[in-house]
């Protein structure tokens, strides 16, 4: 399209230069490169980390005592609603988004994704989104309905002040970002491959980031339109949940859990994802069953969609509702089961590296079998009518998002930090870091299976002595503590192993995908050749290529050197240039979002923000140079 | 390594099975929209003859009027896929004239909606008045956002015709704004089965009270 | 099953077929609109249209008086007493007619790569059987007190 001269391009006048330097603030606000602004989702949502921790502290330390008041009970909803909405939102899918936006267009030999401005907006769009939910910390309380929010205690009626319309609107302008960086995820996965990588020949990582962006994609909208009609409730009077009216709160349930249950697969494919990459890398093995765990992958995807009564057994919806459910969520578990005994059948007799990044990932198929176990046994319907809404349930979802997705994510953060920086992190610190988050994350949630199954219930404020529940109570604290210390260890690590910088080259693990065959940190075009695919990991295949003759003794590596771009000539390098119209939108759109709270007046500001911030998009052209025009 | 490399990022360099980035986008973001107007459409009838007081749709609905408007927008659609097959074609001033006269249509319908709701809100329907209410007027109106929306969109991209700037061999910008357009057709066609045609005799269910105001 | 089928999918493109990378290939050429089965029966459109390898003007103006005459089956129905128990149906009926129209024909789903139809009817396909199973369940639990 470039070719065709437009004569008259007409562009908005200019309210700041377009940037052009590569280095600075100005640099880092305007970027297009999915590397920086996958670095920047890192670090926000690691910064939500530490704040949904802390969060996660205070509750453990109210409840470690019976009796005890440390948070007043008002402080305490707030406390378990925004630790729980930021685990979700604001950490484990941003921190994956992160490693979806460094490594995909990595992994399938891309210079970046398809729109990189896109990809831009959705960055920022989430760390305004994550900063206008927290600002009702500020203005009158947080929101305190729980991250489910069901009416009618989310109601205007039982939930005065502005906490739960500040969450549905952070949901919502989150849920514009993850939708527009999960479209930007397909068309980057389907269309931008290296010549022949065909879908099946995709690393294991890339395919989960598929499957998650279509979850997202048809996710997220359903949770926008329960956000839209709570906040009409709320602002409008409108009668969506207002039993008065005839509206059924049941229906919220009904909604939330649709966009809810696909949203637990947002969370733990990429993760999945991660491990298939890092047990191969480590094992010096192909991955077992390749094509079983895709698909396993896809028809969790799928099955995600009819299970969502699973999280409504209590309320009634008739017996053949519930065993519909509880069938169509006993059936869920088979592929996970499949993807579980492909990871073991990888470990199984391979020459097993047990670094912190690989610990990491046998942690995760540990405590993801045991949460995916528990998950089984309130899967049926009776037996979860003794378990709804106790700390059996808490046990069970942090098995599998704790245990999971952040095991996962810590053990990707391991292995593709050479790759992010250039140098290795600490091996020995790492290890620490790992055997004091196991420790720590057992001893915390492993007692409390057994303080549900004795009937404490979730989100209660406190209990008393004559319960039988303060030493296991104890312990969670405890180990809660030592999940925080761990975390510190892993700062540490950073710090020291970049005093120490130790050079990692770009290939520090003999590793076998695509993003290992260029320099660390890659240059800014990524490749300077786009790289022609023959097999599955091709890269590993190209270092032995004797392994494909099915010769299996005295392989020899190939001396195959990371792609070199020392010597490329600036001048010829044509990528997107830096726009800063994506940051001008996501202020925007925040803007407005207050204002549906406040008044009108900020509505007006965003809108007209936003419309001076797509006009300036669609006119400029996305390179200087060649005019190309996006 | 060669150092004379031209590296380049770009739809013509790195793309695997030959069609548009922006149109897989566009199809993408549609399949998206499905699910955002399903579960709108999917409130309103799990909540149809649910509502405790009037008024009701038989009170309300008025059926030949908004059979009007759907035709008009019908034939926008119409119009859409002729300016883009005349602009493909590089007929630039037939390209223009029907895109123009898809704004146009485009006004006309939302002009329509504005008086529908003008005048239920006028014989005493509200959002907040009864459940048919708030699930009628949330779906229309959002729908109607996105008829907006598409109609600025192709103000801009009518300036930009005008300009010189969209001809054939950019046609793919009207083709994604022509897909977008579509798409709020059909989810019309849908809302006009089953809010108008389907609803429009409901009347008071069983339980409920009557409704006595209105003319 | 098959009408469908050749509704949406141009002379047999196999939906279930994941696209395979080629190098730089092209779009596929826009291919004739009325596909095989009419181009065989040398239907009356097949003259009317531009036959210029892509569709041509008089081609969407039948497809919009079709839409045109539908919708006023409509409302007619609609009108009618007599036809009222069977109104229901009928619509949905019209109404996807009128969908599958625009989206295989204006959209150019029928002759388009066929990518695009697998995205968007496995999406359709989710979000009917999902709000199916949803207004089905609502309609048991007797929503509304």
């Amino acid at each position: 399209m470039s070719s065709i001269a437009k004569p008259k391009q007409f562009q908005l006048p200019r309210i700041f230069p377009r940037p052009k330097s590569h280095k600075g603030l100005w640099y880092w606000l305007a970027t297009v490169d999915h590397k920086k602004i996958g670095t920047m989702y890192g670090l926000v949502a690691f910064f939500w980390f530490l704040v949904g921790g802390i969060e996660a502290l205070l509750i453990r330390l109210q409840l470690g005592q019976a009796e005890s008041s440390i948070l007043s009970p008002e402080v305490y909803n707030q406390m378990f609603t925004m630790h729980g909405t930021t685990m979700v939102f604001l950490v484990v899918m941003p921190l994956s988004a992160a490693f979806f936006n460094w490594i995909v267009p990595l992994q399938i030999g891309a210079r970046d994704v398809a729109f990189p401005r896109l990809n831009a907006l959705s960055l920022w769009v989430f760390i305004f989104g994550t900063i206008l939910m927290n600002i009702s910390w500020f203005v009158g309380g947080a929101p305190n309905g729980g991250w489910f929010g069901y009416p009618p205690n989310s109601s205007l009626g039982f939930n005065p002040g502005n906490g739960i319309t500040y969450w549905v609107m952070g949901l919502n302008i989150l849920g514009v970002a993850s939708i527009a960086a999960g479209l930007n995820f397909i068309v980057t996965i389907i269309n931008m491959r290296a010549p022949g990588m065909h879908m099946m020949k995709m690393p294991v990582f890339t395919w989960m980031t598929l499957i998650t962006s279509v979850l997202i994609v048809l996710a997220l909208p359903i949770l926008a339109v329960a956000g839209i009609q709570l906040t009409a409730d709320r602002i409008y009077g409108t009668n969506f949940f207002n039993s008065e009216a005839g509206g059924d709160p049941i229906f919220w349930q009904h909604i939330f859990w649709l966009f809810g249950h696909p949203e637990v697969y947002i969370l733990i494919l990429p993760a999945m994802g991660i491990v298939s990459e890092v047990l191969p890398t480590f094992s010096r093995k192909p991955l077992f069953g390749y094509t079983a765990i895709v698909f396993a992958g896809i028809v969790i995807g799928f099955m995600g969609w009819f299970v969502w009564s699973h999280h409504m057994f209590t309320v009634g919806l008739g017996p053949a509702a519930n065993t519909a459910f509880t069938i169509t969520t006993m059936l869920i578990a088979i592929p996970t089961g499949v993807k579980i005994f492909n990871w073991i059948s990888t470990l199984w007799g391979g020459s097993i590296k047990l670094n912190t990044s690989m610990l990491f990932s046998i942690g995760f198929i540990a405590m993801f079998t045991i949460g995916g176990l528990s998950g089984v046994t309130h899967a049926a319907s009776p037996s979860d009518a003794q378990q709804q809404d106790t700390y059996y349930i808490v046990a069970h979802f942090h098995y599998v998002l704790f245990g999971g997705s952040i095991f996962a994510i810590f053990s990707g953060i391991y292995y593709w930090w050479p790759k992010f920086t250039g140098w290795l992190l600490d091996e020995k610190l790492g290890k620490i870091n790992f055997v004091l988050m196991f420790i720590g994350f057992n001893l915390q949630f492993g007692p409390m299976h057994w303080l549900g199954l004795n009937g404490m219930p979730r989100r209660i404020y406190t209990y008393t002595e004559d319960m039988g529940w303060e030493d296991s109570n104890l312990a969670a604290t405890l180990g809660g503590l030592i999940i925080a210390i761990s975390v510190l260890v892993f700062l540490g690590n950073i710090i020291l192993s970049k005093r120490k910088k130790q050079n990692s080259g770009g290939d520090p693990w003999d590793a076998r995908t695509l993003e290992w065959s260029i320099a660390s940190p890659p240059p800014h075009y990524n490749f300077v050749q786009i790289p022609k695919v023959k097999h599955i990991d091709d890269w590993w295949y190209r270092k032995y290529p004797e392994l494909l003759e099915g010769n299996n003794q005295n392989i020899k590596k190939q001396k195959i050197e990371v792609e070199d771009s020392s010597n490329v000539d600036e001048s010829k390098i044509h990528m997107p240039d830096l726009s800063y119209y994506p940051l001008i939108i996501g202020v925007g759109l925040t803007i407005a979002a207050l204002g549906v709270m406040y008044t009108y007046a900020l509505v007006t500001i965003g809108l007209i923000m936003v419309f001076w911030g797509s006009i300036g998009w669609s006119t400029e052209p996305v390179n200087e140079d060649s005019k190309e025009h996006h | 390594m060669s150092t004379n490399v031209t590296i380049h990022h770009g739809e013509e360099i790195n793309n695997s099975t030959g069609v548009s980035h922006k149109k897989l986008l566009m199809w993408t973001f549609l399949g998206s929209d499905v699910m955002f107007f399903g579960t709108f459409i999917a409130t309103f009838m799990a909540y149809r003859n649910k509502s405790l007081n009037g008024p009701y749709p038989e009170d309300t609905l008025n059926i030949p009027i908004t059979s009007v408007s759907t035709f008009v927008l019908l034939m926008s659609s119409l119009g859409i896929v002729l300016a883009l097959h005349y602009l493909k074609e590089a007929k630039m001033g037939l390209a223009k004239f029907w895109l123009l006269l898809v704004i146009i249509m485009g006004i006309i319908f939302i002009g329509f909606q504005i008086y529908e709701f003008s005048h239920f809100a006028h014989m005493g329907m509200t959002p907040q008045v009864n459940l048919f209410g708030s699930t009628f007027f949330t779906l229309t109106s959002l729908h109607g956002a996105h008829v907006s929306l598409g109609i600025l969109w192709l103000i801009f991209l009518l300036i930009n015709e005008h300009r010189g700037n969209l001809n054939s061999g950019n046609a793919i910008d009207l083709e994604i704004a022509g897909l977008y357009w579509h798409f709020v057709d059909i989810v019309w066609i849908v809302i006009f089965a089953l809010l108008y045609l389907i609803t429009a005799n409901d009347g008071v269910p069983p339980g409920s009270i009557p409704w006595i105001g209105g003319h | 099953m098959s009408l469908l089928k050749d509704l949406f999918f141009y002379q047999g493109n196999k939906w279930w077929k994941i696209p395979e990378t080629t190098e730089l290939s092209k779009n596929p050429k826009n291919e004739h609109p009325f596909g095989g089965f009419m181009e065989k029966s040398k239907n009356i459109l097949l003259i009317l249209s531009s036959g210029k390898g892509h569709a041509g003007p008089i081609y969407y103006w039948i497809i919009a008086a079709i839409l045109g005459i539908i919708t006023m089956i409509e409302v007619w129905w609609f009108g009618i007493k007599e036809l009222r128990y069977m109104l229901v149906p009928a619509m949905l009926i019209f109404s996807i007619l009128k969908f599958a129209l625009v989206v295989a024909f204006f959209m150019h789903l029928r002759f388009d790569h066929k990518m695009f139809s697998t995205i968007f009817i496995t999406c359709m396909v989710v979000g009917i059987l999902f709000f199916s199973v949803f207004l089905l369940l609502s309609a048991f639990h007797g929503l509304g007190t």
